[in-house]
């Protein structure tokens, strides 16, 4: 039994050679340890510890230019490199679980459905870190993958994948199950360290970033569930293998989070450098807009990237072509809206999230974030001002890279875009006291 | 043990880095921030969150400078200099930066200016001022933060006895969190809530109380914290800052006095910060200590005592009496029968004058200052005082990697070290021990805490030793005669006589042996033993097995203001030959009269063999560890003399009370602990008709027909002519013979009573100042979770201490942090009065506990 039915495309993945995250998910005993022994389980865990040096893990999750599937897009194995060699501390593996970002619900199918494939991750990623206790931080709200992950963490301990003295090696890995308090700031990841060692939840100044100084000002690597899930097929097949996958600078697949108005929504596993277009229109996948409606937009990579209008969608999902089009990856969440969508009431919507959850430390984003979520109240309630567009667009290049981490980014650089790709609609707004387009919509 | 124990230092950087900035190339120490440096060479950046003895948070965003090549404005505060790195703090995108974070910060700040107390020395309204727009584009209705069912004015919330917050004026710098936690270790305040509803409050039931709760006011950059002590009394422009030092602590805490001159009235007090000393943090009890000067209680006119009953007299009436009563028994007798004792924490103008009328007017050697301790060391030559006038430097406690606290409640007796040992901790990761009869703070960051039994702390200093010498850190020590002098074969035996656990006197051991740099801190419960002499020599051999004094320092810590300056200026009895010689040769005379100490003194009164007594801001009946030894001496002199701020038991006793002016109202100069030279400025004119005591002693003196000085100026020569004499005794070479003292057992169903002063008091004057009262007003017995369930009471019980000379009835105070066999109780209240309880005879004195059943 799966705790939420979501829609994936397992059956795809089970028959190409090139999707791996996927494969098992539909399998109900993929949970189970023996199952995901079977399905080649703990072999790329097994095969690290014993037969590599943890330089040679660390060099080949690099060569196979595997990069941050959180948001970021940082190289992983250039991260976990960033760790001092000779420091007397110890050092910390997190996995950060706390996904948060509206629109994306891929980390959550991963850890309930093959929990064992993120603990082999992590496990890989610690030994190349040279970590012997590691973390995973689950956002407090996951009750399923919190119950998930710490049944399968149970199971591993016993298998033997975790514990003392691993295969014989002599290697001592212990792991430990954190779930969140329920703040979107603390997948960020020095708010993430703050959060588990106890204190409040709110971002470190960097530097000193976490590689250095993290978890209890020890060396800490955070990496996200799907990257480390990443890590035990790029360590069963090989760094070239992993290269071949996507484009030549975004190698790999990664999985989209596709939402909003389309007939299929669900999580997909694609290569990188998959069509945008093709993503929301092929029945395999997105079947297209719900009534047959035209598109109006789409927000890419999570409710913190910049929009895309129709006539942009035309583009590869990867981190560089998304770049291009003045948006970014994200965390893979695809937002899509129809023609019948107020962009006000969807930016008010957005606002609110990110003055909900602005963790109150910078100025920018604790004031900011309020200040536009009311402009936009306003706006969306028929009362704007003539300039108010102005001022938002003013206040938002306000907090724009002025603010401690990268939430206050996040807040504004949808409204920016929304701004500068709708600016009639949020001038109709403000003239005429309603919305541009015919809201009424009924679902068939 | 594993080598994991080995402490890291950091190297200290010489390294520097050159850098423009706004066109000036300078160079810096690496490490420093953008802000400092340029703090450093008077280019201002302005900032909210920013202070000098916090880590950086970069929270409010004011610090922006433009730096070449980095696209983003960066905060200044939190951005190291680099080699070669260009910056600008004036540029225009700096400058819009900042107008944006004013902007930003003054969305949701009510301005409400003309009522908040901060105006006119707030950080807002200045950096508005400077930086910000005139006009507001924010046409909402400002976020309030109101609880409900709170009844409040403006939304004010007393959240301690002295502090009340205003949630809506607070901009979120979270300087007083920051400064709670890493300054203070202290927890009772947090922020709460998120984005723009975050706030700052008391951690949920419980009231921000701790001792240096006043700080945290001062360090707001706004009116969102403000004490009632200061609340809507004065606008701070219509006040003059004068300069003092704070007489509760040893340190010489550097403060500042609000005056306003036309009511000379003192409205409050504020550091100003000396990183040499005190790092801008003041404890509670120097920031509102300043009320006892302004008491309604203050003695208004002399009083002379007329057919049993005291009577108000004019300054003449009382001199004249007290001169001629004085000249008599001096005359009569022979001058062995005047005594004297003066308060250490006077000036050291009235503490010279008082030595010179003594041992001149009244041609007695009977002198002293130490009225608290027991069994007083007759001369300057015993290992306590070896110990005790070690150089110590209070700064380079900041910089030790190793630090021990040997018999000191550190926070209660002397606040700033205290601070200074938590900031090594905090910011250098030092390691710190603590050796004492009773848990104390900072026990949350010590790396070891030993906790002995009471009355054994030289066995536990020498486990240390015989600990080192059994590992073979302890060179150039021979070891039987280590085992000799400290009467222990084995550190085991010794660590085992204290009650420790061997690995744990290795692990101190250890560690000083390794330190780099190492800071040893004795203090008062050293000093108040009556074994103190078995102690400091004790410690004389630590420094000789450890060569501490080759690698730090090491010292019986003074304890009262100007303890320093008394000792530098003769205030005991017996000098020596050659201090002795020193004042004989500036004044051309010297009593030839048996020197008496405090002991001694109250001992010859009580046989009657002393008639008068002065006291100077003194009072033995409160101080003096057995009450009624005191009480009994002072009733049966012919006439006393007491000079103090307030009635009490002992100017009860007085033939002739004479008001005294306090620290507040005269300049004076007082020595620290560090043995350094500060002045202190009146804030006010002395009240009533109170007068500096150098004053009342000099026209006494004349008075008596020997007048002290010519003036002010040969007094000043004469002074520094003293202080010329070097009273630093170096330490010995060899082993002392630490005197086996045999150990007192514990009575049937006794505690040990452990008293000190409570955090918020210090002394026995504090209880007149109103907010310290409102902090802690009465006597308590801090008791264990267990005792306190054996005697089965709880918090609102009351218990009864009983011993041989006295008892009280006391309210209990259970905590966590104190041993079952233990009770504190604190010295600060005249209704509980402690020192009833204890003997001078004994060295731990065994209370019997019950609880007072209504």
């Amino acid at each position: 039994m799966f705790y939420s039915p979501v829609i994936t495309n397992a059956s795809e993945a089970a028959k190409s050679d090139k999707l791996h995250l996927f494969r098992y998910v539909e399998d109900p005993d993929q949970v189970k340890v023996a199952t995901y022994e079977q399905h080649g389980g703990y072999k790329a865990w097994r095969k690290a510890l014993t037969g590599m040096s943890p330089e040679q893990v660390a060099e080949t999750v690099k060569n196979a230019g595997l990069r941050g599937r959180g948001g970021a897009g940082f190289p992983t194995g250039l991260k976990w490199g960033f760790v001092p060699k000779n420091s007397p501390k110890p050092r910390y593996l997190v996995c950060n679980a706390d996904e948060s970002e509206p629109g994306t619900c891929k980390d959550r199918v991963l850890m309930e459905r093959d929990p064992h494939a993120v603990i082999e991750g992590m496990a890989i990623a610690a030994y190349a870190i040279g970590c012997h206790v590691m973390f995973i931080y689950i956002r407090g709200e996951f009750n399923h993958s919190i119950d998930r992950m710490e049944a399968a963490m149970r199971e591993a301990y016993a298998a033997g994948h975790l514990g003392k003295n691993l295969y014989g090696t002599g290697y001592d890995l212990e792991m430990i199950v954190h779930t969140g308090g329920g703040a979107y700031i603390c997948g960020e990841e020095t708010a993430l360290l703050n959060s588990l060692e106890g204190e409040r939840g709110m971002s470190r100044m960097r530097p000193p970033f976490p590689a250095i100084e993290g978890l209890y000002a020890c060396p800490t690597i955070v990496n996200n569930v799907e990257t480390l899930a990443t890590v035990p097929h790029i360590i069963n097949h090989g760094a070239e293998w992993y290269r071949k996958l996507g484009t030549e600078k975004s190698a790999g697949t990664k999985i989209f989070s596709l939402s909003g108005h389309v007939k299929r929504p669900g999580n997909y596993e694609v290569e990188l450098g998959f069509n945008l277009k093709k993503f929301i229109y092929d029945p395999a996948f997105g079947n297209g807009i719900i009534g047959d409606k035209k598109l109006k937009g789409v927000i890419p990579g999570g409710a913190s990237t910049p929009f895309l209008t129709p006539d942009m969608i035309d583009v590869g999902l990867d981190y560089e072509s998304l770049t291009v089009k003045g948006s970014m990856l994200g965390s893979g969440a695809v937002i899509v809206f129809h023609e019948q969508t107020c962009i006000v009431w969807v930016l008010l919507k957005l606002i609110h999230f990110f003055h909900h959850e602005s963790c109150g430390k910078c100025t920018p984003c604790r004031e900011g974030t309020a200040w536009l979520e009311q402009i936009i109240h306003r706006i969306e309630a028929g009362e704007g001002h003539p300039g108010d567009i102005e001022a938002m667009d003013e206040v938002c290049s306000n907090i724009l890279g002025r603010t401690i981490c990268p939430l206050g980014d996040a807040a504004v650089m949808p409204i920016q875009s929304a701004i500068r790709l709708y600016r009639d609609e949020w001038q109709y707004h403000i003239d005429n006291h309603r919305c541009l387009v015919d809201t009424r919509f009924e679902f068939k | 043990m594993a080598d994991s124990t080995k402490i890291e230092t950091p190297a200290r950087t010489v390294e520097t880095v050159t850098f423009t900035i706004n066109g000036r190339t300078a160079t810096v120490a690496k490490g420093t921030t953008v802000l400092q440096a340029a703090h450093g060479l008077g280019i201002t950046i302005p900032s909210f969150c920013w202070h000098p003895k916090l880590k950086p948070v970069g929270a409010c965003r004011m610090c922006y400078v433009e730096i070449e090549k980095m696209p983003k404005l960066q905060v200044s505060c939190a951005t190291e200099v680099t080699n070669g790195m260009v910056v600008f703090t004036e540029s225009d995108k700096v400058k819009q930066g900042r107008r944006a974070i004013i902007e930003f910060t003054l969305l949701n700040h009510p301005l409400d200016c003309p009522t908040c107390d901060k105006g006119g020395e707030c950080d807002l309204q200045n950096l508005t001022f400077a930086h910000g727009y005139d006009d507001s584009r924010f046409a909402f209705q400002k976020l309030r933060k109101i609880e409900a069912g709170v009844p409040s004015t403006f939304d004010d919330i007393k959240i301690g006895p002295e502090i009340v917050l205003n949630r809506n004026r607070c901009i979120l710098c979270y300087k007083c969190v920051r400064a709670n936690k890493e300054a203070f270790g202290e927890y009772d305040l947090g922020a709460f809530e998120r984005g723009n509803h975050t706030e700052i409050n008391a951690a949920p039931g419980q009231q921000v109380d701790n001792p240096f709760s006043g700080n945290l006011v001062e360090i707001c950059p706004v009116g969102a914290l403000t004490n009632t002590d200061w609340r809507y009394k004065i606008r701070v422009w219509l006040t003059d800052q004068k300069a003092s030092i704070c007489p509760f602590t040893s340190s010489g805490t550097n403060i500042q006095f609000y005056v306003e001159r036309h009511k000379n009235r003192i409205f409050r007090t504020t550091g100003r910060r000396n990183d040499a000393i005190d790092d801008g943090w003041l404890s509670d009890v120097t920031r509102y200590g300043y009320q006892i000067i302004q008491s309604p209680d203050r003695l208004k006119t002399p009083l002379i005592k007329k057919n049993g009953k005291q009577v108000p007299a004019t300054w003449d009436e009382a001199l004249a009496v007290a001169a001629a009563r004085l000249t008599e028994i001096r005359d009569k007798k022979g001058c062995v029968c005047v005594g004297g004792l003066a308060s250490p924490s006077l000036d050291n103008a009235s503490l010279y004058t008082f030595n010179k009328f003594m041992r001149v007017a009244m041609e007695s050697n009977n002198v002293d200052y130490r009225t608290e301790y027991r069994r007083l060391p007759s001369s300057l030559d015993n290992p306590y005082d070896i110990a005790a006038s070690q150089a110590f430097t209070i700064a380079d406690i900041d910089e030790s990697d190793v630090i021990v606290v040997i018999g000191s409640d550190l926070v209660r007796e002397h606040p700033n070290e205290y601070l200074r040992v938590r900031k090594a901790e905090q910011f250098n990761r030092s390691k710190v021990f603590l050796l004492n009869p009773l848990s104390t703070k900072p026990s949350d960051v010590a790396a070891l805490e030993l906790v002995h039994k009471p009355g054994a702390e030289e066995i536990a200093i020498s486990a240390i030793c015989l600990a080192a010498m059994e590992s073979g850190w302890a060179s150039g020590v021979n070891a039987d005669d280590l085992k000799s002098k400290t009467g222990f074969k084995k550190a085991a035996d010794a660590a085992g006589a204290c009650g420790l656990d061997l690995i744990e006197i290795q692990a101190v051991a250890r560690a000083i042996a390794e330190g780099k740099k190492i800071t040893i801190i004795a203090g008062e419960l050293v000093t108040r033993s009556r074994e103190r002499e078995a102690i400091g020599a004790a410690l004389c051999n630590l420094n000789r097995v450890f060569g501490v004094d080759g690698k730090g320092q090491m010292a019986i810590l003074a304890r009262h203001a100007n303890s320093v300056g008394a000792a530098r200026l003769g205030l005991t009895p017996d000098l020596g030959a050659g201090f002795a010689g020193a004042l004989k040769s500036i004044w051309g005379q010297y009593p030839e009269t048996p020197p008496q100490n405090t002991d001694a003194m109250l001992a010859a009164a009580r046989k009657e063999e002393l008639d008068a007594m002065i006291l100077v801001g003194v009072n033995p009946v409160m101080i003096y560890p057995d009450r009624e030894f005191a009480r009994e001496a002072l009733d049966k002199l012919d006439f006393l003399i007491a000079c103090d701020l307030f009635e009490t038991e002992t100017t009860q006793l007085a033939d002739v009370v004479l008001p005294l002016a306090g620290w507040a109202e005269y300049r004076g100069e007082y020595f620290n602990l560090e043995g350094r030279l500060q002045s202190a400025e009146p804030g006010i004119a002395p009240l009533n008709e109170a007068r500096p005591a150098h004053q009342i002693l000099e026209s006494l003196a004349e008075q008596c027909g020997s007048p002290l000085f010519a003036g002010m100026d040969q007094r000043n020569a004469e002074m520094e002519k003293i202080l010329k004499v070097d009273i630093r005794r170096p330490w010995p070479t060899g082993l002392i013979e630490v005197k086996p003292q045999p150990q007192e057992t514990a009575p049937e169903r006794t505690v040990a009573l452990i008293m000190g002063d409570d955090p918020h008091h210090s002394g026995y004057l504090t209880e007149k100042a109103p907010s310290l009262v409102g902090f802690c007003g009465e006597a308590y017995a801090e008791l264990s979770p267990e005792l306190a369930a054996k005697l089965k009471v709880g918090a609102g019980d009351s218990v009864r201490l009983e011993a041989a000379t006295g008892k009280i009835i006391v309210p209990v105070r259970v905590s966590e942090h104190i041993d079952n066999d233990v009770v504190f109780v604190p010295r600060n209240f005249m209704a509980a009065p402690v020192n009833s309880l204890v003997s001078r005879k004994q060295r731990v004195d065994w209370v019997k506990i019950s609880k007072v059943s209504d």
